[in-house]
């Protein structure tokens, strides 16, 4: 692994200066103002202190993987925009070296925003036990689901050629694998294509096992297997579309 | 041994021939010039056989090693100029390269003397810590051959080096090439529209196109497959006598030019040689003032042969080779 100069490349550009670096700012300004309306809100303020955790542990997921997914389904087509992917895919590094390198600065900028969230988790948990899996759990859907996003996005990336088309069409993969938890009523959820969406919905699964995590106070790991085994068989699909995308990184006519 | 050796290979677009079944080998410390109109598939060529596009017919060896399975040992041992090099335009010259140095393992402390000598040698030492973002097109081109001989390449790829670079810059290019040829035994595939840089350069030359190896051998070669027929051109005083007397000479003679002083002429035969007509000239009593060999230089050879329904010979006719000056022109006074 090349000392992951590729790595360091791609980090420098989202935290070395102030402009690439705004994003936590702008991050940790959404948890405070989560956190706040949580807090002070009349209606809001009424909810019970582990949905409180539930609906703050689902903005943290979501805009993590809001930011997995933008960060990776660029970070090959803007090389090949730019014309340096031809000169980066002459050096003597494997191709899955180069987009594991890529995937693993998009996996940073989820752990920089986990680690900002992980303060607003243990103030809004305060006085219960929920602090310690609300961290544990959020950090683990969110890992996981930041991994195979990043690794679907890079694969995009690779196959549209084109940062505008793959930050689309990862944003529209987020938002269907969103919809059934965020968007859908509870009316939908209980239809047939409501179930059948949620039990093949990875995200849905992860939401579902905070929910019984933190609502339900179900905390033990078996308890929550049934939930964790999707999410990481779509993990494994993503990392099987990566790995055979990223073998046929060739320069060809863009 | 070849430094390079392409044996049938090509490669498809879809139902698009881009390139046709090459073979020709090109020999460890040389310098060859694959020269062809536009789309003649020499960028695919190149891409190929550094490892970066996959052929879809036939086979190809750098240095004794196979394009298709031994691409990454095939990347340490060459370097490759593309013809539009992209930056990272936040960068400078000094980062950019040692970015390179480093993806090629080179330990710090070595990459960053050689990224200063690199710098040196290529004109951009004194702007080494600006922002690439404020290059010339010239400079970037400085820039992405001193990133193509980071690694210390044995095979060098260049697509278009001199492209955007004004004449010093390109007679620098020029001496450079040559210099990692001479002193470090470098081999170099060129493939390029400057022809003159091909020309100068070049040791073996390959014309491409549509796709297809047409002509391939040193310049001489191609010359004697387009039958370029040798032609002598000579200026002589002129006397009372010289015009009518010329007419009874045993040469194919064609008069270009008369003036008080001199008569110019071209003796064309596919035949000729030099001291025949030396020795008639002398014969004669006419006063030589010039005499050159002229021969066709590598555009015409190159239209000649690009040229759509151009014939080619079965076989190369042959020319007489004299004690005539080989490549040049000689004058006599």
């Amino acid at each position: 692994m090349i000392h992951l100069i590729i790595y360091r490349l791609e980090i420098s550009g989202s935290f070395y200066s102030w402009r690439g670096a705004i994003w936590i700012i702008a991050a940790a300004s959404i948890f405070s103002l989560v956190a706040y309306l949580l807090l002070t809100d009349k209606e809001l303020s009424l909810l019970d202190q582990g949905e409180m955790l539930f609906t703050f542990s689902e903005v943290i997921i979501v805009l993590g993987l809001l930011m997995s997914g933008i960060n990776s389904s660029s970070s090959i087509s803007t090389e090949i925009e730019g014309g340096t992917f031809e000169c980066l895919l002459l050096t003597p590094i494997k191709h899955i070296q180069i987009a594991i390198q890529k995937m693993l600065s998009t996996v940073t900028i989820w752990i920089i925003l986990y680690l900002v969230s992980i303060p607003y988790l243990i103030v809004l948990a305060n006085g219960t036990n929920l602090a310690f899996p609300a961290i544990l759990y959020v950090g683990l859907y969110g890992t996981v689901l930041s991994i195979a996003i990043s690794m679907i996005s890079i694969a995009l990336s690779w196959i549209l050629k084109n940062s505008k088309n793959s930050i689309m069409v990862t944003i529209m993969i987020i938002l269907l694998l969103c919809a059934p938890s965020l968007f859908f009523g509870t009316s939908l959820r209980r239809t047939d294509f409501g179930i059948m969406l949620e039990n093949i919905n990875p995200f849905s699964h992860a939401i579902n096992s905070l929910d019984s995590v933190l609502v339900d106070n179900q905390q033990a790991f078996y308890e929550q297997l049934p939930h964790v085994w999707p999410v990481l068989v779509f993990a494994i699909v993503c990392s099987v579309i990566f790995v055979i995308t990223t073998k046929k990184f060739e320069v060809s006519k863009y | 041994m070849y430094g390079i050796s392409a044996i049938g290979i090509g490669k498809m677009y879809g139902s698009f021939r881009a390139v046709d079944s090459l073979t020709f080998n090109v020999k460890s410390g040389s310098i060859f010039g694959l020269i062809g109109p536009n789309g003649a598939g020499k960028t695919t060529t190149m891409r190929m056989l550094c490892g970066m596009l996959s052929p879809t017919s036939g086979r190809a060896t750098i240095a004794g090693l196979d394009i298709a399975r031994e691409s990454i040992k095939i990347k340490r041992i060459i370097g490759l100029l593309p013809e539009s090099t992209g930056f990272y335009n936040w960068m400078n010259g000094e980062e950019y390269l040692y970015y390179f140095a480093r993806l090629y393992n080179i330990e710090e402390p070595i990459a960053r003397k050689k990224i200063s000598d690199l710098l040196n040698r290529v004109g951009l030492a004194a702007k080494a810590f600006a922002p690439i973002a404020y290059y010339s097109r010239g400079m970037k081109q400085r820039l992405a051959l001193a990133r193509a001989v980071i690694n210390d390449p044995q095979i060098l790829f260049l697509d278009e080096p001199t492209l955007g670079m004004d004449p010093r810059g390109q007679q620098e290019i020029q001496k450079m090439l040559l210099d990692l040829n001479h002193e470090k035994g470098v081999t170099i595939f060129l493939s390029t529209h400057a022809l003159t840089d091909v020309s100068t350069l070049c040791d073996q030359i390959g014309i491409l196109n549509h796709g297809k190896l047409i002509a391939h051998g040193s310049l001489n070669d191609l010359r004697n497959l387009v039958n370029d027929s040798t032609s002598v051109f000579i200026r002589i005083l002129n006397t009372q006598e010289t015009v009518s007397r010329l007419s009874k000479s045993p040469f194919k003679i064609t008069i270009d030019k008369v003036t008080e002083d001199s008569v110019d002429m071209i003796i064309s035969d596919d035949n000729i040689e030099l001291d025949e007509v030396v020795d008639w000239i002398r014969k004669q009593n006419f006063k030589l003032i010039e005499l050159r060999q002229l021969k066709m230089n590598l555009d015409e050879i190159f239209f000649r042969l690009t040229k759509p329904n151009y014939d080619k010979p079965s076989s190369p006719i042959s020319v007489k080779k004299s004690a005539s000056p080989q490549v040049g022109q000689r004058s006599f006074n």
